[in-house]
C-alpha cells in the first residue's frame, strides 16, 4: 500500500457535482483512507474447496473422549458462568473477551471498565468493576457517562454499590465510541466526576 | 458440492443469507464467503499480525458462521455486526489456543490511538472492506488502485487500457455506490 492517499479533487473532477453529493463522496473518500487496504486472499482461501472445508462436519470423537469432554465442558461451564452472566445473550461462539479494558481513577476510588465487542444491534456491552465508592442514600444512584470535550455527553446507565468490597455492574454504550473522548462516573443528577478514565 | 446455489443469492441481504445458512443452504454460504472473506482476513491480520495464522483464522471463522448461524436473530439487527462478532470471537478463540510467539506483537500495526479508537477503526475497516465487495468487477480495481495502489488516474487508465474519461466516470460512480452501501456510516 502507498502511504500517499489520492487527492479527492483529482478523483471526482470538476465543478459539475452538486455540493451535497460532493460532501457525501468526500466522506466515502475519508472512510476509504481510514480503513486502509483490504486483505488479499491467497489462492488457497479463494478456492471453493476451502469453503467446502468449512462446512464439513467435525469427526465425532470416541466415546471415551466424549466422556472426558463432558467433564471438561461441565467444569468450563461453571467457570464461565460468572463472566457469561454479565455478557448475557451475546452472539456467536464462546468468547467473552473484552475488546479493551480501561482503568478509571478518582479520589479514594477506582474502577475497571471492560468493553465487549459491538453486538448486532449496535451496543457496546460493558462490565465495570468498582472499588471504593461509598453507598449512596436510598433512591440515589451513580451514573456512567461518555464525555465529549470534557463534558457529560451520553449516559451509559446507572448503578448502586455495596458497602464494602467490589461492585460489578453490567452497563451499555449504544453509541459510536469514536465520537467521545472518555468516560466518567458521577452521582446521578450531578456533573461532578467521581471517577474518570485516564 | 455444487457451486451454483439452488436459489439465486444475488441481491440477498447478509441477514437473509445467514438465515438460509442456518437451514443448511451451501449456496448462501458461498455467497456470504464471497462477500466477507477479505474483511474476515483483514480483521484476523489486525488481531494476529501474522499472515499464516490469520489465514487459518479465516477458515475457523467461517466454520463458526456455519455452526452458529442458527443463533442469528434478524429482528435484532442486520447481518454485518453479527458476522463481525462471530468472526472476531473465532479469531480470539484461535489466539487462545495458539498464543503468538513471544517475539510477535499482539496487535498490528501499533498506533498512537487508544483502545476505543482502535476498536472503532476495526469496525469501520470491516464495513468499508465489505462495501468494496459490492462494487462491480469494473469498478473495484479502480478504487483499490487509486487508494491502495498509489496510482494516479492517468496511470490507472494506462494500466487498465481504458480512456482517462472512463476511469474518472467509473471512479466517481464507484464512490457513489460505496456511499449508498455505507449510508449508515455516513450519517
Amino acid at each position: 500500500m502507498t502511504d500517499r492517499p489520492p487527492e479527492f479533487d483529482d478523483l471526482v473532477g470538476g465543478d459539475d457535482l452538486d455540493p451535497g453529493e460532493r460532501a457525501r463522496l468526500r466522506r466515502v473518500h475519508d472512510l476509504l483512507v481510514a480503513a486502509g487496504p483490504p486483505a488479499e486472499l491467497p489462492p488457497a482461501l479463494a478456492a471453493s474447496e476451502h469453503r467446502e472445508a468449512a462446512v464439513v462436519p467435525f469427526r465425532r470423537p470416541s466415546r471415551r473422549r466424549q466422556g472426558v469432554a463432558a467433564v471438561l465442558a461441565a467444569a468450563l461451564a461453571v467457570a464461565a458462568f460468572g463472566v457469561g452472566y454479565f455478557v448475557g445473550d451475546r452472539t456467536g461462539e464462546s468468547s467473552a473477551e473484552p475488546e479493551f479494558v480501561l482503568p478509571m481513577t478518582g479520589d479514594g476510588a477506582s474502577a475497571s471498565l471492560a468493553v465487549f465487542p459491538l453486538d448486532e444491534a449496535g451496543n457496546w456491552p460493558m462490565k465495570m468493576t468498582v472499588v471504593g465508592l461509598p453507598p449512596l442514600p436510598p433512591g440515589q444512584r451513580y451514573e456512567l457517562w461518555l464525555t465529549k470535550q470534557g463534558r457529560l455527553a451520553e449516559s451509559c446507565g446507572r448503578f448502586v454499590v455495596v458497602a464494602e468490597g467490589r461492585t460489578i455492574v453490567a452497563l451499555n454504550a449504544p453509541y459510536r465510541l469514536r465520537a467521545f473522548d472518555g468516560w466518567v462516573v458521577t452521582k446521578a443528577g450531578s456533573e461532578e466526576p467521581l471517577l474518570h478514565t485516564t | 458440492m455444487t457451486t451454483m446455489p439452488a436459489v439465486s443469492t444475488v441481491g440477498t441481504s447478509d441477514g437473509d443469507l445467514i438465515v438460509r445458512i442456518a437451514g443448511g443452504d451451501r449456496g448462501a454460504f458461498d455467497e456470504l464467503y464471497r462477500r466477507y472473506a477479505r474483511p474476515v482476513l483483514g480483521l484476523a491480520l489486525r488481531r494476529l499480525g501474522d499472515r499464516g495464522r490469520a489465514e487459518d483464522a479465516v477458515q475457523e471463522a467461517f466454520a463458526a458462521v456455519w455452526r452458529s448461524a442458527g443463533s442469528y436473530r434478524p429482528e435484532r439487527g442486520s447481518g454485518a455486526p453479527w458476522l463481525y462478532t462471530v468472526a472476531r470471537n473465532a479469531i480470539v478463540d484461535g489466539l487462545r489456543r495458539t498464543p503468538e510467539p513471544a517475539a510477535d506483537p499482539p496487535e498490528v500495526p501499533s498506533t498512537d490511538t487508544g483502545p476505543p479508537e482502535r476498536a472503532e477503526a476495526a469496525w469501520v475497516a470491516w464495513r468499508v472492506h465489505r462495501a468494496l465487495e459490492e462494487l462491480s468487477d469494473q469498478e473495484r480495481p479502480l478504487i483499490e488502485l487509486a487508494y491502495y495502489g498509489g496510482l494516479s488516474q492517468s496511470e490507472i487508465a494506462e494500466f487498465l487500457s481504458l480512456p482517462l474519461g472512463t476511469v474518472k466516470t467509473r471512479t466517481r460512480a464507484a464512490l457513489a455506490r460505496l456511499a449508498d452501501v455505507l449510508e449508515e456510516e455516513l450519517r
